[in-house]
């Protein structure tokens, strides 16, 4: 995912693979330096944080992530890590089936399927993946609400990302 | 146009051999992944990696639609397809290109066309190379003992649709004839979904002989000499070289004029490989197919002209003269190579996927080791066994061999079961050293010896 003459460092995709990876552990915290890179992430909202002292105020209850590297390269970079980030432990994922292009709303100008603060069921449509113009819906597969949409209308995303979260009722 | 940005369309050793190609040329490349191959030296390598969709082939590597979409919607210009997987599916071809993607690779309707065995053989014989007498399309058991009562046996039937050794079965007798038919019938329709059958003559002593070949498109075709890859069980290659020393000069002129031939006669684009049977006895050979991809087993030939063929292919794709005369491509030396499966030999070949805990390959000037595998890989188990190819390099035959039993006997591999076991006592056998090899040696011969050594 380096390229090849960067700085050993982190890409956001490198983040949002250690960050699922956290959230699935029953780790508490993670500190960790790769090259230029410094990564903190804590499940604790009384954790320390970058560049604080052990006595420092609160940081908040969110995954911290700083100095991430702009990847030096022409490719286009991977979608922001916006997604696991600060989910809390009991939201659910609805995650990317395949590789496509993901759309909110069943048509180009109809409104979105869901919006951030709705209750949905096990089996309501919650978006569309796109793979060369075949659109296939997804379903949230829980009941509850969707507390958070991560990837933005038309953005491409990879298989097994999530997509948005659901807190079941 | 040049290309730009490349999407390696295929996983293992192939997948990170074309990166490295691309990089040589500074092209950008995304490679796509399925999630067993997230993490592996190919997506490190890689400027960027995407997951596809999950591990099995079919959700992911096999899917012609994702992958196309993947390539697009990474800005990639161009697509280059490996072997296996999405190769040599026509309509995989002619996606790419209808969505102004540079195809990595021959012309849809030449991978249409030489992929059918059938009309690959009415083009072998529109442009004078010579074929293995046989049958049209078979009807019937009947029909099939008629045909082979008038080519002598034994006979040996094939899918029309077939390769990689499905579909194919023997028949000595007039009385073997009904019972080949249905199973082959019957294999070709579940492994292709066509179950037409034709018929060939058996040759006894064969090898198997290929010829390397590069067309501009327009009828230029250059050819890299040919390779011998005898050594197969079930079908599969086992062990491959260049070139093949049992040939005769004069034997081997006409060979590479037929495979140029048969190249130029489609306007041949892009890689390829001419396959033929040799028959020792007659010293004459006989066409039996074009695969329209870069092959497993290209390294010998590199390493045996100096020329880099993925660079070839990449360059040719983007349209850049390569300048290329016959006279500037030699043959210098031999080379071999010999393919390393995560499968264990003395179970019947068993897979044995799982995680290497010791990866010790061997080094020198004269190795060379194309493989995606490090000390800690996890080998998955939704794919083909290849985990990396051993080639070694010398300035004759023997001097190859004796390099290639070195290399083998330094080569340590931990946590999975190999086939280099087999490997070694290949190299190490008296007949492989004297190069008595043909296509039936192995199992006839070296598997039953291996055994047999295995038990003492």
């Amino acid at each position: 995912m380096t390229e090849k003459d960067k700085p050993a460092g982190l890409t956001a995709d490198d983040i949002n693979h250690l960050l699922e990876q956290f959230e699935a552990s029953d780790w508490r915290e993670l500190d960790l330096r790769v090259g230029d890179t410094h990564l903190f992430v804590s499940k604790d909202g009384q954790a320390r944080g970058i560049d604080r002292g052990p006595s420092a105020t609160p940081a908040p209850p969110s995954a911290a992530a700083a100095s991430v590297p702009e990847p030096a390269t022409a490719v286009p970079p991977a979608p922001a890590p916006q997604t696991a980030a600060g989910a809390p432990d009991h939201w659910v994922a609805v995650k990317a089936p395949n590789l496509g292009t993901f759309y909110r709303s069943p048509k180009p100008g109809a409104p979105p399927y869901v919006e951030e603060g709705q209750t949905v069921e096990a089996d309501t449509e919650v978006c569309l993946i796109e793979v060369m113009k075949l659109f296939t819906p997804v379903t949230g597969g829980v009941a509850g609400t969707v507390r958070r949409i991560c990837v933005s209308d038309g953005e491409m995303v990879e298989h097994d990302q999530p997509l948005l979260y659901i807190e079941p009722a | 146009m040049p290309i730009r940005r490349l999407f390696v369309a295929n996983r293992g050793e192939i997948a990170l051999r074309v990166v490295r190609a691309a990089q040589s040329l500074n092209i950008e490349t995304v490679l796509g992944v399925s999630a067993a191959d997230r993490d592996g030296l190919g997506a490190e390598t890689a400027d960027r990696t995407v997951a596809l969709g999950p591990a099995p082939a079919g959700k992911s590597y096999l899917d012609t639609r994702l992958v196309v979409h993947a390539a697009l919607a990474t800005g990639c210009d161009a697509v280059h397809p490996g072997y296996g997987f999405l190769s040599e599916r026509a309509e995989f071809a002619k996606l790419c290109e209808d969505e102004g993607l540079i195809f990595v690779g021959p012309r849809p309707e030449t991978i249409d066309q030489v992929g059918d065995k059938l009309r690959a053989r009415e083009l072998a014989q529109r442009n004078g190379v010579p074929l293995v007498p046989g049958s049209p399309l078979l009807t019937d058991a009947n029909d099939a003992a008629d045909a082979a009562d008038e080519l002598g046996y034994p006979v040996v039937m094939k899918a029309s649709a077939g390769g990689g050794g499905k579909g194919m079965f023997v028949a000595r007798s007039r009385d073997e004839i009904a019972a080949s038919f249905e199973r082959a019938s019957n294999e070709a329709q579940s492994a292709f979904g066509d179950g037409s059958l034709y018929l060939e003559r058996y040759i006894e002593t064969a090898r198997h002989v290929e010829v390397q070949i590069l067309g501009d498109g327009e009828g230029g075709v250059w050819h890299f000499g040919e390779r011998d890859c005898s050594v197969q069980r079930r079908y599969q290659k086992v062990v491959e070289e260049a070139p093949c020393a049992a040939m005769p000069e004069a034997v081997r002129t006409k060979l590479h004029a037929a495979a140029v031939d048969l190249a130029a006669g489609v306007h041949y684009r892009n890689a390829g490989t001419v396959e033929f049977l040799y028959d020792v006895d007659r010293q004459d050979f006989h066409f039996i197919e074009v695969n329209a991809r870069i092959q497993v087993e290209h390294p010998v030939t590199e390493m045996a002209t100096g020329r880099d063929l993925v660079a070839c292919q990449l360059r040719m794709a983007g349209g850049e003269d390569l300048g290329l005369s016959q006279n500037d491509i030699c043959i210098d030396g031999h080379a071999i190579e010999v393919r390393i499966n995560a499968e264990d030999p003395s179970h019947d070949f068993r897979p044995s996927p799982g995680r290497i805990t010791g990866w010790r390959p061997p080094t020198g000037e004269h190795v060379r080791l194309d493989s995606h595998c490090t000390a800690d890989s996890l080998i998955p188990p939704f794919y083909d066994s290849m985990i990396g190819k051993l080639i070694v390099y010398g300035d004759d035959r023997t001097q190859a061999v004796q390099r290639l039993q070195t290399a083998l006997d330094a080569f340590e591999i931990e946590g999975i079961a190999t086939n280099l076991p087999l490997q070694r006592f290949i190299a190490a056998h008296p007949d492989f050293a004297a190069n008595r090899i043909d296509t039936r040696w192995l199992e006839q011969t070296g598997l039953p010896a291996f055994a047999q050594d295995e038990d003492s």
